[in-house]
């Protein structure tokens, strides 16, 4: 080996190290096997382009010109009748039968199906999670409630959960703001499907609606005031909601983030789009878990 | 038969094509370097208001390299070489001399008229076809143009057999001409409606089949655009600088007529894993692996061709660039085979790494050979040695080591990127949100704009020296038999 | 013979051109008529969503975002359900992109809202900070073209024979009918939205043009 080719492959090994290097500084799985197949791709490319074309470019320094010449010659340009180079013409064969062999064999053209290696995919991955999530603990649940929030929620409440200041919900601040609050309470509710069906507006007015605005969003602290009394009725004298019948009101328990989730919210601040089937039940309770564990 | 110094070949239109070479290569990637910073800084996207933003810009980009500089390149080289190879003056037909420049005109103030449509954004978003309809038509009128001068040319042609590039000018015109058309079929709304604007359009194919058109066009446009009349220029202007003879005759034959058959296939590989069949995918998929000897076929005959050369590769900057083109050319015919083989593309589709394998084929073949085919003619065109080896020698490398850092850094990211948007935690979840995939890559969009300013300064260089070349260099009494004689 | 067509050129290019339209033959055209079915219940686009398309295309949006999800659970998780051949029967042209620099849109009328999109339009890092997104500003100024988008619609009918004005499909109706709903389209969406000027225009008949995109992302499922 002379010193171009070992500069080449030098340079060559540089770049894959480089780029495994970066890969698994994402904490990336590298035999994963689409991964793997990728790196050897990386690596078969930077070895055989720079190893062929420095073989050739040796060849300017060692080798001599020859053959027979054709008869043409166009603006001083001649052209030997030189054989093929066996290298290429043997690849040139081999890749030709790989095909042939690919059609025919290996992967007969009618018989895969790209939405049926997807379904099995899905299904081998479905298979696992069942497994490893059959009893999972509450701070697993918060772990894993925390990845999904930081890939599908994050882009509007925030990666802190803060709402982006007052672009959506704070996650961050308790409950609801004192706004949204009385905004309810002005307008009532009707889109989480709770067994108490809609919420009607106007039930209470002026100082009352004030004070039990700041009550809920204090998070219900302190001294309960007398006209909370209507609220209760539905959400509980503990504002959690009465069991499952009325949305929780003092904190974000499961029940709630399920119909948040499967009709999603439109109130004082926006739109909270609806995920319905887009996240199954053990990843709405991590998001429960994750949620609650802002405050 | 005359001999070839009593010609006197005409090259007023290849000189036409030169200048606007060096214009719209200028221009390209002056835009292409504004549009890499923007990815790195976005604040550049409000340099020019609606006008600056990276989206209206890209499409300019794509296009003044593709239809403003490389087609430049390729009508300035066929209109001189087509001439020596088949032993006719143009001046020898006023009809072809007219056609000639009636070509050159038309394309220019074509060209200047697409690109403003471009950023006003008049366009039928189908990429590398993004012109509206009328362009389109003018377009055809272009095209059809040149057709008449390689036809008419050959038509006085003295040397009866045609030259190995001819054969490769020819396909680019027949290729670009069938798969152009199709691709731009289109309804202009305002002829059925009566109503909206004039300009507006709507493709005649939906969908799927919409997509499959598309990058029927699109792939070939890479092949009958940045490949196939590029190497008609190196088997001209390698073999003519250096003065040796083409090492295989069969080779040449059987690249070539391989390459055609195999090329139009390999277009589904830009929708693997998209709705088109299973069955198209595969066979894009497979026609791409195969299509590695036949373009490796050509590169090896031009560095086999240098045999026992090494002096003139050390000695003469022209010769340095096409030996560097042929290699960078082995390289991205490699790159895309394995790009288009399924698991691989289901990793490098949509990331960096793809634009990683544009520019290396680009900016390392293309304008490497463009710029290497002018240096060798502007001797002979304007009859004055090249201003400065100096300056080439020093372009050369700052090229080499932007072309380097481009696609080293678009390699990294893209592998990056692509495992990351499929990277799982442990619970089985999305481990990265799709702006941590964005936000990791700003150091290497960084390094890609740098290595955008070295290309660029490399390409002024390149355009100060045919400059002075043409205008205040040493006269030649003689035009050079091989090798350009520099300063 | 190779070498006879050297000399005679015309014979050279016919064995160029059939060389190269073969492939074409076999591979592009015998899935015409398969690949252009709808999926069951696909309705075209409103006006105003064409307009919003159109949108997308002047300012390139495809530049940097793709519309096809693949069928890998990690962009079926991230998207949503696998893009279907038949979704894209009424997309002319195919919108389907080539560079992923920004998330996939095929379904984002799913996942996220008018609001947001407010929002996100104007400055992209006022929700996501280290977003590299242009904003685009000049929507919320520049008047949608309603009238070529309405145009548009009236050639796939009688060209294409897109399905508009059928029993529970889209209406199209005239050029007034098509004007008013529109408009009405328009203040559901403006309804959502906090801009006052963009409010404004909409409630003095007029359309910004970052109405109608937003109509489009919305419709984007
Ligand atoms: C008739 C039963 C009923 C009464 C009385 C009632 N609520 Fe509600 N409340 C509901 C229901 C049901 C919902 C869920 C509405 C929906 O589907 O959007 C709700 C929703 C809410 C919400 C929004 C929770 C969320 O996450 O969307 C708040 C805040 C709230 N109520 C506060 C109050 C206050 C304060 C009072 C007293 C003034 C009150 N409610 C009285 C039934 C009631
Ligand atoms: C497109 C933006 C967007 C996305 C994505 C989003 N949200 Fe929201 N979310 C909102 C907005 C806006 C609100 C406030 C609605 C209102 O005005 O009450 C909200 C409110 C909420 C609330 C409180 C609703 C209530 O009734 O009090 C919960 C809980 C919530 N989001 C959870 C989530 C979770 C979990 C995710 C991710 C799986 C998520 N959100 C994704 C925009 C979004
Ligand atoms: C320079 C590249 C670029 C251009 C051009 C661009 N975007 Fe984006 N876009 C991004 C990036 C990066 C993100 C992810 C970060 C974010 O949400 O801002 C994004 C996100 C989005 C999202 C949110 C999708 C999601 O799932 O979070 C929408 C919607 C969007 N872009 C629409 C558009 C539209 C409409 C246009 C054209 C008018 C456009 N974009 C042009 C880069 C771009
Ligand atoms: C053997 C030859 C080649 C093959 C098989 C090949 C294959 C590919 C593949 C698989 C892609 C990516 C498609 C995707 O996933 O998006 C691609 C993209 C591309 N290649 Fe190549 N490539 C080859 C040679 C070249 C050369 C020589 C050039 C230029 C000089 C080139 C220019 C391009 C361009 C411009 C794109 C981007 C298309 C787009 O806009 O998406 N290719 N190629
Ligand atoms: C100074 C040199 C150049 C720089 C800095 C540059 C930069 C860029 C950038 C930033 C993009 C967009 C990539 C993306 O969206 O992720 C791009 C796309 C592209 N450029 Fe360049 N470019 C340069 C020169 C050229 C030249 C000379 C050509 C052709 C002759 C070219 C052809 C293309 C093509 C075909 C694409 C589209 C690729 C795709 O869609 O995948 N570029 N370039
Ligand atoms: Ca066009
Ligand atoms: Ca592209
Ligand atoms: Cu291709």
């Amino acid at each position: 080996m002379n010193a171009l080719m070992i500069k080449g492959l030098l340079f060559a090994a540089v770049l894959i190290g480089a780029t495994i290097a970066v890969v698994k500084s994402m904490n990336i799985d590298l035999s994963d096997p689409i991964n793997l197949i990728t790196m050897i791709g990386a690596v078969a490319i930077a070895v055989l382009t720079v190893g062929v074309s420095i073989k050739y470019i040796n060849q300017m320094k060692t080798d001599k010109a020859e053959g027979e010449l054709a008869d043409e010659n166009w603006d001083g340009i001649g052209e030997y009748k030189n054989e093929l180079p066996a290298g290429w013409a043997y690849s040139f064969l081999g890749t030709l039968i790989w095909a042939v062999w690919y059609w025919f064999v290996g992967y007969p053209l009618n018989a895969f199906s790209q939405i049926g290696q997807y379904n099995e995919e899905v299904l081998a991955y479905n298979e696992k999670f069942e497994e490893v999530h059959k009893n999972a603990t509450p701070e697993i649940l918060k772990e894993m409630g925390e990845s999904i929030f930081l890939v599908q929620c994050a882009p509007c409440h925030g990666e802190t959960g803060d709402g982006l200041s007052g672009k959506a919900q704070d996650f961050t601040a308790g409950r609801e703001s004192k706004e949204q609050v009385l905004d309810i309470i002005k307008n009532g509710s009707d889109q989480l499907k709770y067994p108490m069906g809609a919420m009607p507006g106007g039930m209470a007015q002026g100082a009352d609606a004030e004070a039990i605005a700041e009550y809920v969003a204090g998070g219900m602290k302190g001294e309960q005031p007398a006209s909370f009394g209507v609220c209760a009725g539905c959400h509980g004298a503990d504002g959690k909601g009465n069991g499952g019948t009325a949305p929780n009101i003092v904190e974000y328990d499961q029940t709630l983030v399920e119909h948040v989730l499967e009709n999603g919210r439109k109130g004082a601040i926006g739109i909270m789009p609806s995920f319905k089937g887009r996240l199954t039940p053990v990843q709405q309770k991590a998001l429960a878990t994750y949620l609650g564990s802002l405050k | 038969m005359q001999s070839n110094a009593a010609l006197e070949y005409d090259y007023s239109v290849a000189k036409l094509f030169t200048y606007t070479a060096i214009l719209f290569g200028i221009l390209g990637m002056t835009i292409g370097t504004l549009i890499a910073s923007q990815m790195a800084f976005p604040e550049l996207n409000y340099l020019f208001g609606e006008y600056g933003t990276f989206s209206r810009l890209r499409p300019v980009h794509t296009t003044v390299v593709v239809y403003g500089f490389t087609l430049s390149g390729v009508w300035a080289t066929f209109y001189y070489l087509g001439q020596r190879v088949l032993k006719v003056s143009m001046a020898e037909s006023k009809f072809l001399m007219f056609i000639g420049k009636l070509h050159f005109w038309l394309y220019f103030v074509g060209a200047l008229v697409a690109t403003i449509s471009l950023l006003m954004g008049i366009t039928q978003a189908k990429e590398y076809a993004q012109y509206e309809w009328p362009i389109d038509i003018v377009i055809v009128i272009i095209w059809v143009l040149w057709g008449i001068s390689i036809f008419g040319i050959i038509g006085i042609r003295r040397e009866k057999s045609l030259y190995i590039s001819l054969w490769y000018y020819i396909a680019c015109f027949l290729g670009v001409a069938m798969l152009y058309l199709f691709n731009n079929m289109a309804v202009p709304t305002y002829f059925v409606s009566g109503m909206g604007s004039i300009l507006h359009s709507v493709s005649m194919y939906s969908g799927t089949n919409d997509a499959l058109v598309q990058w029927w066009w699109g792939h070939n446009a890479v092949a009958f655009v940045f490949t196939v009349p590029i190497v008609a220029m190196i088997y001209y202007f390698l073999p003519k600088e250096s003065g040796q003879a083409i090492y295989s005759y069969k080779l040449s034959l059987l690249s070539f007529w391989g390459l055609m058959f195999v090329y139009l296939w390999a277009g589904s590989h830009h929708l693997l894993y998209s709705t088109v069949p299973d069955w198209m995918q595969t066979m894009g998929s497979i026609f791409s692996v195969v299509l590695i000897l036949p373009s490796w076929g050509s590169a090896i005959n031009m560095l086999l061709t240098m045999k026992g050369e090494w002096n003139q590769l050390t000695e003469n900057p022209l010769i340095k660039f096409m030996v560097l083109a042929s290699t960078f050319y082995m390289l991205s015919t490699l790159e895309g085979p394995i790009q288009a083989i399924k698991s691989v593309n289901a990793i490098a589709h949509f990331t960096d790494w793809i634009p990683g394998h544009v520019h290396d084929g680009v900016l390392g073949w293309v304008v490497f050979m463009v710029m290497a085919g002018l240096f060798h003619m502007a001797p002979r065109m304007f009859k004055r040695e090249i201003y400065s080896k100096k300056l080439l020698e020093a372009q050369f490398w700052l090229q080499t080591t932007a072309v380097v850092l481009y696609f080293t850094s678009m390699w990294i990211a893209g592998i990056t990127q692509g495992m990351m948007w499929r990277a799982v935690d442990e619970y089985g979840n999305l481990m990265y949100s799709f702006i941590d995939t964005v936000a990791v890559l700003h150091p290497y969009y960084a390094i890609r704009a740098l290595s955008g300013v070295l290309y660029l300064v490399g390409f002024l260089m390149f355009a100060y020296n045919m400059i002075k070349t043409m205008s205040s260099s040493r006269e030649l009494t003689e035009e050079p038999q091989f090798r350009s004689p520099m300063a | 013979m190779f070498h006879w067509l050297e000399k005679n050129p015309f014979f050279f290019a016919v064995g160029v051109f059939i060389v190269i339209a073969f492939a074409g033959l076999i591979e592009i055209l015998p899935n015409f008529a398969e690949a252009s079915r709808p999926v069951v219940g696909l309705k075209p686009r409103t006006v105003l969503e064409l307009a919003g398309k159109n949108i997308y295309m002047k300012d390139q949006c495809i530049a940097c975002h793709s519309q096809l999800i693949r069928p890998f659970k990690s962009e079926t998780d991230r998207y949503g359900q696998v893009s279907l051949s038949g979704e894209y029967a009424y997309d002319r042209p195919f919108l389907w992109g080539s560079k992923r620099t920004g998330p996939d849109l095929h379904r984002v009328g799913n996942y996220r809202t008018t609001d947001w999109h407010e929002n996100h339009m104007w400055d992209p890092t006022s929700v996501v900070p280290q977003s590299i997104m242009p904003a685009y500003k000049h929507m919320f100024t520049n008047i949608a073209d309603i009238e070529t988008a309405y145009a548009e619609a009236v050639t796939v009918k009688k060209v294409f024979n897109t399905p508009y004005d059928q029993p529970n499909g889209t209406k199209l109706g005239t050029w007034e009918e098509a004007q008013k709903a529109a408009l009405e389209e328009a203040k559901k969406i403006t309804a959502d939205m906090k801009n006052k000027d963009v409010k404004d225009a909409v409630a003095n008949g007029q359309i910004p043009e970052i109405v109608a995109m937003i109509a489009y992302l919305n419709a984007l499922k």
